[in-house]
């Protein structure tokens, strides 16, 4: 597992960062871990995170906000929700993960490409109300910089053109949802409701 | 004949088919010459039962034989009351199960085993119970602690008078000085008051027990029912006659002075929970350096436990007694960081709740181990650990108390040895015995202790028992325990006691022989003060005076035999057991001639697993040498050698011993019996050798009773061994 970013020298346990957690939305469900690792057994995406859900944990109880914040563990889950039929503590271990992603975004932690998408993804739904392919695409290039649209491309490419084929990637926006003047107002509403919430 | 024998053969469960009944009925009526000998075919349904009962009352039987199943079973139908001696002929188990049916050596094996009963019935005698004079049921509790408290409120709810003695000047012992308990009721999540105030209130108000502070136990002799004790108050000394003993002295915390790599004694911050209740009860959880408010607070578990070089064991409550006090940190300051560092959390059962709850109240558990503890210039902490989930060196900073979870020491002992030494680390910590109950016996003046020194016996089966008939170990003086499963254990106890009391002043014999009314008497005439019975008697019945003379105490006596199994004059003996008598058994077995080339085994196995064992094998019909006769023992260790001897010298070509497993962690139910039997057969032996015969002809097997499936091939390959060493030469003498 790659360990590269673990602060050099002795660890200091301090609890500010774990009471920040806490205060998340399903944060304080974190308390409850007990350190098993079924999660980690569990987690069909596990090889390919920096941290095991278990050890992420334990980072944030230990206090090392970096550590955990910069880790893409949270950015790999798939929220295939095996760690949290599995947990014995009840942990709803992916809805911890969607807050510890909010988290990471809202103090700029992170700058993965997987971000970027769940951002430009976002953004797309919240104006039109519905999904179109090519909306996301042209938030996460603006998103990921211009200049990096070459690399873009050369890494997209045969997915691209596979979707295209198949008629997978519409050219034209689709119309717009009913009602989504009132969807709006719904997610301007939930918007303010986690803001105030989060005070 | 003088004795009135009946015999009775029951032909059911498939005996009647396997068998020639006649022939059987031959051997008791006409070689035995019994005058009663009847069949039938269902001889433990109602019908048969009652033919014997009316037999009995017309024909004035004093024994009776029943040729049917194990002795194990049914004999709540063949009990005819105190006056009739039954004897029973185990022909279904052991000879239609395990052998073929219409065979020439089945049928041998039944008439062999058909005499045996007979001899045994002629020879069994009517136990008369003991009784001595002013046998008393009173109990005494010896320790006025949550345990202790908890035995005498049962005893007395149950209408026994119970005497409570206590060291200390008041009651209440380690429980009476805590601030809250662990919670013990649904939703198992919130601190409760202990019991102890509750207690304290009902066993002030019975008018059953009276208590002695301030009072220790200077002297107890005698046995069950017949205990004098003398209780020793301000060096004054009064006696008083009690029945049976509740010993529930408990435990104490694990020397902290002996934790210096803890900090303990260094630092004036470092404390041990004991410190930390004692706080809490006082109402302020300060820093003990210089009063200042606790902010940052470590618990360090396992402290001195689990460790070979202080305590080896688990003391099994000192987790959860380390999560209630780290409550009571976050009661009062829930802004405090609060760190737990554990080897493992056990929490059993429902306290699994409370573990929860403790987590969710932001307390955090760090799996690791403490490398070293230094304090700053303000007396703040610092508490360096492995991480061991995280795999590193870590730290926690600013401490302003570190509190240390020690194991428990039964308060029977104290560790001689000094922390650090070579003893220690090899893990056997020598144990120094407290005084306590100042025993008159011969073996010694307290309870003998299993590993660690806790006192106990028999700690697989039965928990309760001590190897003092009469003496009931409670409490975590017993085995380091919480205190729902103290005020259980102590309850148990205290019906073990009643238990005692009951079915001593009726004669009859306590666990595991229960309602044995024989004991062993002795032909003192006879005896040459060799002390073999006082020194090898499990359980210290056996006195002995200046002149080496043993001195029974029948109520203290549990029924094994193994007296009767050591000593070499054969002096002692039992109504209903001796061994003159499996000396005849043995003589009774009709030896085939040596060309017949049928050898015969006689097989001594111990009634509480071997028997059993046997038995299982025919209740799974397994199939096994038809050369065997099994005769039951109360244990191994009262097999007496001149049982060898009489096999030999009677023809027999081997005998197998039966016994129970032995070592440290021995199943036989009187501790050491089996292991006797190896001993002293290993002392006959050389014998075998020098009399030309070969000592393989003896040899000894540990068996259990799940081991059933082993029994055909032990007694098939022990055949093989005799078929190749040869008959007996004394064959025929």
């Amino acid at each position: 597992m790659a360990d590269a970013n673990a602060s050099p020298g002795r660890l200091k346990y301090d609890a500010g960062f774990a009471r920040e957690v806490y205060g998340l939305e399903n944060g304080s469900y974190l308390k409850q871990c007990m350190q098993c690792g079924v999660c980690a057994v569990s987690c069909a995406t596990f090889k390919i995170m920096d941290y095991s859900p278990r050890r992420l944990f334990a980072l944030i109880r230990a206090g090392r906000k970096e550590q955990a914040m910069k880790s893409n563990t949270m950015w790999m889950c798939t929220s295939c929700l095996m760690c949290k039929a599995r947990c014995p503590r009840g942990i709803p271990i992916i809805d911890v993960m969607h807050d510890l992603k909010g988290l990471a975004l809202k103090q700029g932690y992170v700058n993965y490409p997987q971000a970027a998408l769940y951002e430009a993804f976002w953004k797309d739904l919240a104006c039109r109300g519905k999904v179109f392919t090519g909306g996301v695409i042209k938030n996460y290039v603006l998103k990921r910089g211009l200049n990096n649209l070459p690399k873009i491309i050369g890494q997209q490419k045969d997915v691209g053109l596979k979707m295209l084929s198949h008629g997978r990637l519409p050219l034209l926006p689709p119309k717009a949802p009913k009602g989504k003047k009132q969807l709006m107002q719904m997610v301007k509403r939930a918007q303010e409701l986690e803001q105030k919430g989060a005070k | 004949m003088a004795k009135k024998i009946g015999v009775y053969i029951c032909t059911g469960c498939s005996i009647g088919e396997a068998l020639d009944i006649p022939a059987l009925s031959n051997v008791a009526t006409k070689e035995k010459k019994v005058p009663l000998c009847k069949e039938n075919p269902f001889l433990c349904g109602r019908q048969g039962a009652e033919m014997i009962k009316l037999d009995i009352a017309a024909e004035g039987l004093e024994t009776v034989v029943i040729a049917a199943c194990s002795p194990r079973i049914n004999y709540d139908v063949f009990d005819f009351g105190p006056s009739t001696i039954v004897e029973r002929v185990n022909l279904r188990e052991q000879v239609v199960w395990t052998h073929p049916a219409d065979d020439e050596d089945t049928q041998a094996m039944a008439e062999d085993y058909l005499r045996m009963g007979i001899t045994k019935a002629n020879q069994s005698e009517l136990p008369v119970p003991y009784q001595a004079e002013n046998m008393v049921k009173s109990i005494l509790v010896v320790g006025g602690g949550l345990a202790g408290l908890t035995a005498a409120r049962e005893a007395a709810l149950a209408g026994y008078q119970v005497v409570l003695v206590e060291k200390e000047s008041s009651l209440g012992g380690f429980v009476g000085r805590m601030y809250k308990s662990a919670p013990s009721r649904p939703p198992y999540t919130e601190l409760e008051e202990t019991p102890m105030a509750q207690l304290l209130a009902e066993v002030a108000v019975s008018p059953l027990i009276e208590v002695h502070t301030g009072t220790t136990i200077a002297k107890i002799a005698g046995g069950p029912c017949l205990y004098d004790v003398t209780l020793q108050k301000d060096g004054q000394e009064s006696s008083l006659r009690i029945g049976s003993i509740v010993m529930a002295t408990g435990a104490r915390p694990y020397d902290a002075a002996k934790l210096g790599h803890l900090g303990y004694g260094r630092y004036a911050n470092v404390i041990t929970g004991t410190a930390l209740e004692d706080m809490a009860r006082e109402g302020k959880i300060l820093r003990p350096a210089d009063g200042k408010a606790v902010q940052n607070a470590v618990f360090v578990l396992c402290a001195g436990s689990r460790d070979p070089e202080h305590l080896p064991y688990c003391s099994s409550s000192c987790c959860v007694e380390s999560l209630k006090q780290a409550l009571y940190v976050k009661e009062r300051s829930p802004e405090a960081n609060v760190y737990v560092i554990f080897k493992d959390v056990r929490t059993l059962g429902r306290y699994e709740e409370f573990y929860k709850k403790v987590q969710s109240e932001g307390v955090i558990f760090i799996k690791g181990e403490v490398t070293g503890i230094s304090e700053d210039g303000s007396k703040n902490l610092s508490v360096e650990f492995a991480d061991l989930l995280l795999g590193e060196a870590a730290s926690a900073e600013e401490v302003d108390l570190v509190v240390l979870a020690t194991g428990m020491v039964s308060n029977t002992v104290d560790y001689g040895a000094e922390s650090g030494t070579e003893e220690c680390a090899a893990g056997n910590v020598p144990t120094v015995q407290q005084p306590m109950l100042n025993l008159a016996y011969r073996q010694g003046p307290e309870l003998p202790s299993l590993v660690y020194g806790f006192p106990d016996s028999h700690f697989i089966c039965f928990p309760y028992e001590t190897r003092r008939t009469g003496i009931y170990a409670a409490g975590s003086v017993r085995a380091p325990m919480d205190l729902v499963s103290s005020m259980e254990d102590a309850t148990g106890a205290a019906l073990k006691a009643i238990q005692c009391v009951e079915l001593t002043s009726r004669g009859a014999a306590v666990h595991p022989r229960v309602g044995d009314m024989s004991y062993p008497e002795f032909a003192m005439q006879r005896c040459t003060q060799c002390k073999r019975c006082t020194e090898e008697c499990p359980f210290g019945a056996i006195n002995e005076d200046e002149k080496a003379n043993p001195l029974p105490n029948p109520t203290r006596c549990r029924r094994c035999g193994v007296c009767m199994g050591a000593c070499p004059e054969r002096i002692i003996s039992f109504k209903n057991y001796s061994v003159p008598m499996i000396g005849n058994m043995i003589k009774a077995i009709e030896v085939p001639e040596e060309d017949e080339e049928k050898p015969r085994i006689v097989v001594f196995a111990c009634e509480n697993d071997a028997y059993p064992a046997l038995d299982m094998a025919g209740l799974n019909h397994l199939g096994y040498n038809a050369w065997v006769r099994v005769i039951s023992v109360r244990c191994l260790g009262s097999m007496n050698l001149v049982w060898v001897a009489d096999s030999l010298s009677k023809g027999i070509d081997g005998i197998l011993l039966l016994g129970c497993k032995h070592g440290d962690d021995y199943q036989c139910h009187f501790i050491k019996g089996s292991e006797l039997a190896e001993t002293r057969l290993s002392k006959v032996s050389e014998t075998l050798n020098r009399l030309q015969l070969e000592s393989d002809r003896v040899r000894m097997v540990q068996l259990s009773i799940m081991d059933y499936d082993k029994v055909p091939g032990i007694l098939d390959d022990f055949a093989e061994k005799l078929v190749e060493i040869g008959p007996n030469p004394y064959k025929g003498f």
